[in-house]
């Protein structure tokens, strides 16, 4: 596998990573919507009277799925990654469905910095580049707010430098 | 200085009122007791209605005003109750319409689209001109967009292709809405005589219906298509009932598609489609918006010609095409043979579909991002897939199922030359010298 992971490398330069706070935040989503379902499914379980191994599957289930989701996230988080060359950002993501997107300063229409109440809470903040195109989906999640407000002043600066008409 | 367009309107109001008196009038003598004293109730009903509507038109058009202001900017100050005003800017021009619907073209008048890159709503229509107003605004557009005097004129215009009326109807009945349409017309016929039930029957009015109408909207669309090249641009001409006249200046195709369906291979015709930066989806929802097509239908060798006019060097070269490996049938089992990426130093160029065959073209410089992009099945087989990004539109650049290295070489070589493109990008007001287009402040000197 290692044959293939570097298709999806920078050119020249290492990753940058994000925040590994990102994790935690998408792990209290996670727990903030799985725990009540799990609850609700025992609960339901219980009440209808059912043999009393149905519950337990249901939680063992649930708590398997958990599992798996907590393990996937920490991987997912781990896979972000973006990179500042010359003349484009290169932003990369994903482990089964991988994605780098190479977006050129010069074609950059504008950039937001956007942080949920979690996302707040923990410090953590997104980073997102639009151009004139509404497919180009670059997207850098949990940067520290001062990391993320230094790249979206060297992006809007070197963007302004290099813009081009459409 | 804004031009003033108060005789036009009253012509339009006389006609509607006239006409809806007459309705009026003769819709009594057509006989039956309840119905006649209802008839004259609904007429002027619609009497009513006709001449609020009227009024309402009347209004706006007249609290509307245009003008060319100092920097050579197109502004247009419109509404009754909430007033907007609107600055177009017109380096960044994309295409200026001209449209006659059926009955402002009985009276002689038309209305003037002019649109602008931007997302969302990007553009004004000038609604209620006369034919003379809406030529020579489109001509004042045009010539102040190219950064020529006001007052250059119409600029000359060479017909490239027209479209035969035979070739519109032949195509429009090949297409794949039509035949499946007849596919499924003939299995209902077919269950209903075998079965001897007519209910069926009724499911014709779908499997037939809509595929004709489909076919007749797009008939009279396209109909007597001309595209036509001038120094403003390029012509495109085509309507029955309504006609349309879209003018794109120069440098303002984003990407260009050459569709294949499979009906249409044995007569060697394409469809050929483009992407403006205008307003994403407006061409869905407004019929009367252009709609991306820049020619309907035509013969390869034609198209070929024509894509060489848009894009110069790209319709008439053959591409070194990176097709994808054999193995990539596992993953796209119809149109593997078909898929394919090329980079030369004008454009990318992607091509995939079976059934209907689609080349896609963006020309470095106007290409937004690249994407490359791999599903667990495509890295079980060492496959990738990209896409150009580009401007919203009808064309999609993607070459799916390749070799993920050349994938990613084609990604990297994209994003190469498409800096050296940017760079070397030409003027946005294509007519004048370009040490003043430097002095833009959409054109900064690049280094």
């Amino acid at each position: 596998m290692n044959e293939m992971d570097d298709v999806f490398a920078p050119a020249t330069q290492q990753w940058v990573p994000v925040s590994a706070k990102l994790a935690l935040a998408r792990r209290l989503v996670l727990l903030v919507v799985l725990l009540p379902l799990a609850v609700v499914g025992v609960v339901v379980a219980l009440v209808a009277g059912v043999p009393g191994w149905v519950p337990a599957a249901v939680a063992v289930v649930a708590l398997g799925v958990g599992v798996w989701l907590w393990w996937l996230i920490g991987r997912r988080v781990r896979s972000y990654g973006y990179s500042e060359r010359a003349d484009d950002l290169l932003v990369t993501s994903g482990i089964l469905f991988r994605r780098l997107v190479v977006v050129p300063y010069g074609r950059m229409q504008l950039v937001d910095v956007v942080a949920g109440p979690i996302d707040r809470a923990l410090g953590i903040t997104t980073v997102q580049l639009h151009t004139a195109a509404a497919t180009t989906d670059a997207a850098i999640p949990g940067l520290p707010p001062d990391e993320a407000a230094a790249l979206r002043d060297r992006l809007a600066a070197v963007g302004e430098q290099r813009s081009a008409g459409l | 200085m804004w031009v003033s367009v108060l005789r036009s309107i009253p012509v339009l109001l006389g006609v509607l009122v006239v006409f809806a008196v007459q309705v009026g009038g003769n819709l009594p003598g057509v006989g039956g007791s309840g119905l006649s004293r209802l008839l004259p109730v609904g007429a002027g009903l619609l009497l009513v209605g006709l001449v609020l509507s009227a009024l309402g038109s009347y209004l706006s058009w007249s609290r509307r005003e245009y003008w060319f202001d100092e920097s050579g900017d197109l502004r247009v100050d419109s509404g009754v109750l909430t007033r907007q005003q609107r600055r177009l800017a017109l380096s960044r021009l994309q295409s200026v319409d001209v449209h006659q619907p059926l009955l402002a073209r009985i009276v002689g008048m038309a209305e003037v689209r002019v649109e602008v890159a931007g997302a969302g709503d990007s553009r004004v229509v000038l609604q209620y001109l006369t034919e003379t107003e809406a030529r020579a605004l489109r001509a004042e557009v045009l010539a102040r967009a190219a950064g020529l005097r006001p007052d250059a004129g119409t600029a000359p215009e060479q017909v490239l292709v027209t479209v035969p009326t035979r070739d519109l109807v032949v195509s429009l009945l090949l297409s794949s809405t039509t035949l499946v349409g007849a596919l499924a017309t003939a299995a209902i016929v077919t269950a209903a005589v075998m079965s001897e039930g007519a209910v069926g029957l009724l499911g014709l009015l779908l499997t037939g219906g809509l595929p004709l109408l489909a076919a007749f909207n797009q008939f009279v669309r396209f109909f007597g298509f001309t595209l036509a090249e001038s120094p403003d641009g390029l012509r495109l001409r085509s309507g029955l009932t309504s006609t349309r006249t879209q003018t794109v200046p120069p440098g303002r195709v984003h990407a260009i598609e050459v569709t294949e369906p499979v009906l249409w291979r044995r007569l060697g015709w394409v469809r050929v489609q483009l992407t403006l930066a205008g307003s994403p989806g407006s061409s869905d929802q407004d019929e009367n918006a252009t709609s991306g097509v820049l020619l309907p239908v035509a013969p390869v060798a034609v198209a070929r010609a024509v894509v060489d006019r848009v894009l110069p060097g790209v319709g008439s070269r053959e591409f070194a095409w990176e097709s994808a490996p054999a193995r990539a049938r596992q993953r796209a089992p119809i149109q593997w043979r078909e898929l394919g990426v090329a980079v030369n130093p004008d454009v990318v160029a992607t091509r995939r579909g079976r059934l209907v065959r689609r080349l896609a073209v963006v020309p470095h410089a106007r290409t937004q991002s690249v994407h490359l992009t791999q599903g667990p099945w495509e890295r079980l087989l060492g496959l990738a897939s990209l896409r150009v990004d580009t401007a919203p539109g009808p064309v999609s650049v993607v070459g799916l199922r390749l070799d993920a290295r050349a994938a990613r070489r084609a990604v990297d070589e994209a994003a190469t030359q498409a800096r050296r493109a940017r760079a070397a990008s030409g003027p946005q007001r294509w007519m004048s010298p370009t040490s003043q287009v430097d002095a833009l402040p959409q054109e900064p000197p690049t280094g």
